[in-house]
């Protein structure tokens, strides 16, 4: 029977056709390897974890800064914390990120936020804020790996920090202990800023690992003809 | 004691030769290993080495030692002399725990001097601990327990390690009174997956457990919820809020709960349906609970998809649901003072309380109502439980309600009968006997019983009626009969049918039916059927009811019509399928296309013009298709002998040009084309044929011009030229399939049309997204505390928002890197259509390109 003698046969073709690649759609397949999904969600619910971890972190150790960083109306301007990543970003810049960019990005902030953070640890008066802290930096060390975990998956390198670029803390005497807690206020500013923007990556990420329906039928039409 | 004693005759020993040599603390010989742990039911083997100056000193050499087992003497055989200063011994299978184990010497022939001794040690290598898990209570630190295995009867150590993928952590040694858990030293991080195993290890050897990957969050013991207090409503009687505060940690992950309730007093648990805690809340409402109950509550929590652990049963909280109206009357009696006088009497009127199950509340009062023979009413509030009238002699109606907060009970009734009642009782009359019992507090539970005089037959047959009439069957049915003409209790019925010619069958029913079925009855048949009731006494027969069995069962008809229509709908829609597959056919026998003559252009026929179909050979087959509307037969003499029929057309062109006589009949012999024109054999003139508007000669006009030609190849391509100028003309769509499947992913330029049409149109609410990320974004510019308020409400709008761009970025991103591309091939296919469109038009100035060949 000639195929091309009647639509009707072409159809039915068709359909045979989509049957047979029906099993071998991945998004149809879900006994195998359950892909980068699971430690992105993860590592979502860990970034709100710490954004969580951290309001009532930061409530406590502005107190401890005492006034004004405890002030709820405090804005100061961003002085001498130019070394601190900056996490806000221009939307489209944001946007137009790949997701190897955007990862790569998240792990180097945290790892010069951590670096920052333990020195504060140091600092730190009361023991109680101290092991607020540590546990603190303890949970952005596991974000730290989890983020690694995810690039991983995906089979993107981890950036490898510049030499000499390695971030230290230095308690200066070239600080005043005002410009010292103005350090540490725009450092918990940022952690928390971060944090937020890490939850938007993360939410993008995984919603971009399960693809859309439509995708999977675009898919299937090209295999049909 | 001895052990002692043998220690200090050791160390004196000792003395003695140290203090003799001089050499302080100097034993004769030693015992290797020297503090040997063997394994329980192994064997140990023990070396006995002896000094050189011992053996001088003493005479002796290795075949003098002798072993000993605290008192007991190792006999011989399990010695080795290995050499002169050396014995050996072997143990077999070690069974006591600890055993000491000296070697002595024989001195001066039967003197046991002590050489050295040892303490052996046995015990067991430690299993491979099992079971292991880990409880993170909230806000704790993480505890993880486990199942050692067998006593080892040593020392065993057990550590726990646990690592994340990129770090590890701190050993955690277990404490000594607790050896089968160990609490780590750190809290733990939730929602990063940890790797926990542990290791036990004794002087026997060291395993280590299974390790165990999990999230702490999967298993947290949470606190208990706080403050759980009992609330009722006035509205509803049967429900009690519950209320109560969740721990930090519904913060971070989301949690079910478990309620439970009973009443006070009872012991044992009612459980709320899981299914309606199992998402995060602070407040529940218990329904379906008895009015004016005191209910007691506990609740627990746990994470909400189960893994983890259930939390501590919360403090049990009480309340009691709002009262309800009584649901019951009460028990209600009366009792006549015998002691009458003059026309009335003394009547004491008592009942019991309600139970609290059907008081539900607290009784405020009762209500008492006595109506005399259509007569007043007379109304009485009592606390009490009696109440003492005094009546006439008439016939009295009471009623008794009991009232509670809410409202008041249904009314128990009760008729105090007229003081001269006298008994009289008819014959086949129904009487419902009733006996209530009367206790000292009050009546009991009565028992009522029916009874006739004497029964009679009833007066009256069922009348009998069908329910449902089939072919072969027939559902009857009758009502019960009146009490009034009954007459008696209704021990049976009996239904007697028959056809009008046949014998009459009768059936007997219990009297508790009120339907029966007739069957194997004849269809298409009339039948008559009747029905009698019987009492004890006698039967009666009813009306006699006739009915017709039809000739076909219901959906008898159906199941003939139906498949038939199928059949004959199948039928026709595979006739219709097949005309339409063989169309082609059909319409060459029944219309065949004749081409137009005044529609063909001679310019197309150029030899020089590539046929669109031949870029690709492979697609030669798909061309062919092409010519079903010409004529099959054509196409077939065209593709079966195109060569050799080219060839023979090539031999007759020489002819001709011999003969320069054009013999259209041998050429319409030879040529495909005129075989199926009668009009081309008709053309005789060769000149003619150069003017493209003459009417049918195209035949020969091809002849004609090459004739002027050199014959050679374009003899071959006169027959292929045409194919083309025929498919542009008569099919145009197939030559874009030709096109379309031609380049092996023809299908591609189409698709990636529609999927640039779907990204153009998500990019179309794009621009509300962006606005509205916008205004998100300059929140990140805004100070510190504001966003430490928004922070929480404003990830979920961002979320929802994201959600949108990520859409619209993904279905870009999908297709994205292939976008510019994809233009430029969108582009070329457009071009390609337009070609294919403008071709045939355009033949002639191509030809005049190409080859620069113009028919004459």
């Amino acid at each position: 029977m000639d195929l091309r003698a009647g639509d009707s046969w072409g159809m039915l073709a068709c359909l045979c056709t989509v049957l047979w690649h029906l099993p071998a759609v991945p998004a149809l397949n879900r006994t195998g390897d359950p892909g980068p999904g699971p430690s992105i969600q993860k590592t979502y619910d860990l970034t709100r974890y710490l954004e969580h971890q951290l309001r009532s972190l930061a409530g406590t150790y502005l107190n401890y800064l005492g006034p004004p960083f405890n002030e709820p109306d405090f804005n100061p301007p961003r002085l001498g914390a130019d070394t601190l990543p900056r996490a806000t970003v221009n939307l489209e810049v944001w946007r137009s990120l790949n997701d190897k960019l955007r990862l790569t990005q998240n792990y180097e902030a945290y790892s010069h936020l951590l670096c920052y953070l333990r020195g504060l640890n140091r600092q730190a008066a009361t023991a109680e804020l101290r092991h607020s802290l540590a546990h603190f930096c303890t949970s952005l060390q596991g974000l730290l790996g989890s983020i690694a975990g995810v690039m991983a998956t995906l089979g993107y390198p981890l950036p490898q920090p510049l030499p000499g670029t390695e971030p230290t803390w230095t308690p200066g005497p070239a600080h005043s202990d005002f410009l010292q807690k103005m350090d540490d206020f725009w450092l918990l500013k940022e952690l928390q800023t971060w944090l937020w923007r890490s939850a938007k990556d993360f939410n993008r990420l995984k919603k971009k690992m399960q693809p859309p329906a439509a995708a999977v039928t675009l898919h299937l039409e090209a295999h049909g003809f | 004691m001895s052990v002692l004693q043998t220690w200090l005759v050791q160390a004196l020993f000792i003395f003695l030769i140290t203090g003799s040599i001089g050499v302080l603390l100097d034993p004769c010989g030693r015992i290797n290993p020297e503090s040997p742990v063997v394994q329980l039911g192994s064997n140990f083997t023990a070396v006995c080495v002896l000094k050189e100056r011992c053996m001088d000193y003493f005479h002796v050499n290795a075949n003098f030692i002798v072993w000993k087992m605290g008192h007991f003497t190792i006999p011989k055989e399990q010695y080795t002399i290995i050499n002169r200063t050396a014995a050996s011994v072997t143990l077999t299978d070690v069974t006591s725990l600890n055993i000491q184990l000296t070697c002595n010497i024989l001195t001066f022939g039967q003197i046991e001097q002590n050489v050295y001794g040892i303490t052996l040690i046995s015990g067991l290598p430690p299993e491979k601990p099992k079971n292991l898990n880990c409880i993170v209570n909230e806000g704790k630190k993480m505890m993880c327990y486990w199942d050692p295995g067998r006593e080892t009867y040593l020392e065993t150590n057990f550590t726990l390690k646990s690592e994340w993928a990129t770090e590890k952590f701190a050993d955690c040694k277990t404490k000594r009174d607790t050896p089968t858990s160990c609490t780590v030293d750190y809290s733990p991080v939730y929602f990063v997956n940890m790797e926990v195993w542990v290791e036990a290890a004794n002087a026997l050897g060291k395993v280590t457990s299974d390790h165990i990957n999990f999230d702490p969050v999967d298993k947290v013991k949470p606190n208990t919820p706080r403050n759980l207090s009992v609330s009722n409503s006035e509205e509803l009687s049967s429900i009690l809020k519950l209320t109560w505060i969740n721990s930090n940690i519904k913060n971070v992950i989301r949690l079910k709960y478990d309620i439970q309730y009973r009443t006070k007093g009872a012991s044992t648990w009612s459980q709320i349906p899981p299914e309606d805690t199992a998402s995060t809340r602070s407040s529940f409402t218990v329904q379906d609970l008895k009015p004016f109950t005191e209910y007691v509550f506990r609740i627990r929590c746990m994470k909400e998809d189960g893994k983890g652990f259930w939390s501590d049963w919360s403090e049990e909280a009480s309340g009691i649901t709002y009262e309800d109206r009584p649901s019951n009357t009460p028990s209600f009696w009366y009792k006549i003072d015998p002691s009458h006088s003059h026309g009335h009497r003394s009547v004491q009127l008592m009942w019991k309380t309600l139970p609290p199950f059907e008081a539900n509340g607290k009784i405020l009062g009762y209500e008492v109502t006595l109506t005399r023979w259509k007569s007043r009413l007379q109304n009485y509030t009592v606390n009490d439980t009696k109440l003492t009238v005094n009546l006439t002699n008439d016939r009295y109606i009471v009623t008794l309600t009991a009232r509670n907060a809410v409202g008041r009970s249904d009314a128990s009734v009760l008729t105090i009968p007229a003081c001269d009642f006298q008994g009289y009782l008819a014959e086949s009359k129904c009487y419902l006997i009733t006996v209530t019992p009367v206790y000292a507090d009050g009546p009991g539970s009565p028992v009522s019983i029916k009874a006739y005089l004497k029964q009679a037959p009833p007066s009256k047959g069922p009348t009998v009626r069908t329910k449902k009439v089939g072919k072969n069957e027939a559902v009857l049915e009758w009502d019960q009969l009146p009490v009034d003409v009954q007459n008696g209790f209704i021990r049976n019925y009996t239904i007697f049918y028959r056809t009008n010619i046949g014998n009459e069958t009768a059936v007997n029913v219990d009297s508790s039916h009120t339907e029966y079925t007739l069957s194997s009855l004849t269809s298409d048949t009339l039948y008559m059927v009747r029905m009698a009731a019987y009492t004890d006494e006698g039967g009666k027969d009813g009306p006699e009811f006739t009915f017709t069995t039809p000739k076909f069962a219901q959906g008898e008809i159906e199941a003939i019509v139906v498949p038939v229509c199928l059949a004959f709908l199948l039928t026709t829609l595979l006739g219709v399928l097949f005309c339409f597959n063989k169309r082609d056919l059909i319409k060459k026998h029944i219309w065949p296309n004749v081409p137009d003559p005044s529609k063909s252009h001679i310019a197309q026929w150029s030899p020089h013009t590539p046929p669109r179909h031949n870029f690709n050979p492979k697609d030669q087959m798909y061309s062919d298709g092409n010519f079903t509307d010409v004529s099959v037969v054509e196409i077939e003499a065209n593709d079966k002998k195109s060569f050799p029929e080219d060839l023979k057309s090539l031999e007759l062109f020489k002819k001709e040009k011999v003969s320069t006589e054009g013999h259209s009949s041998g050429i319409g012999g030879s040529s495909c084309m005129s075989s199926s024109r009668p009009s081309i054999s008709s053309s005789d003139e060769n000149e003619s044929a150069q003017n493209t508007s003459s009417t049918v000669q195209y035949s020969t006009v091809v002849h004609s011009g090459y004739r002027h030609q050199v014959p050679s190849v374009q003899v071959f391509s006169r027959s292929e030229s045409t194919q083309p100028l025929l498919d542009s003309e008569e099919r145009p769509e197939d030559l874009q399939l030709v096109d379309n499947v031609d380049g092996g992913d023809g299908i591609l330029p189409r698709q990636q049309y529609f999927k640039q049409n779907c990204s153009q149109q998500e990019t179309s609410p794009d621009i509300s997204h962006f606005e509205r990320s916008n205004q998100v974004s300059s929140v990140n510019e805004e100070d510190f505390v504001r966003l430490k308020q928004q922070i929480s409400g404003i990830p979920q709008s961002c979320g929802s928002g994201q959600m949108k761009m990520f859409q619209e970025v993904s279905a870009a991103d999908a297709f994205g890197p292939d976008t510019e591309g994809q233009g430029e091939r969108f582009k070329t296919a457009g071009m390609e259509a337009v070609l294919d469109e403008g071709m045939p038009k355009s033949y002639l100035p191509q030809t005049v390109r190409q080859g620069g060949y113009m028919p004459q």
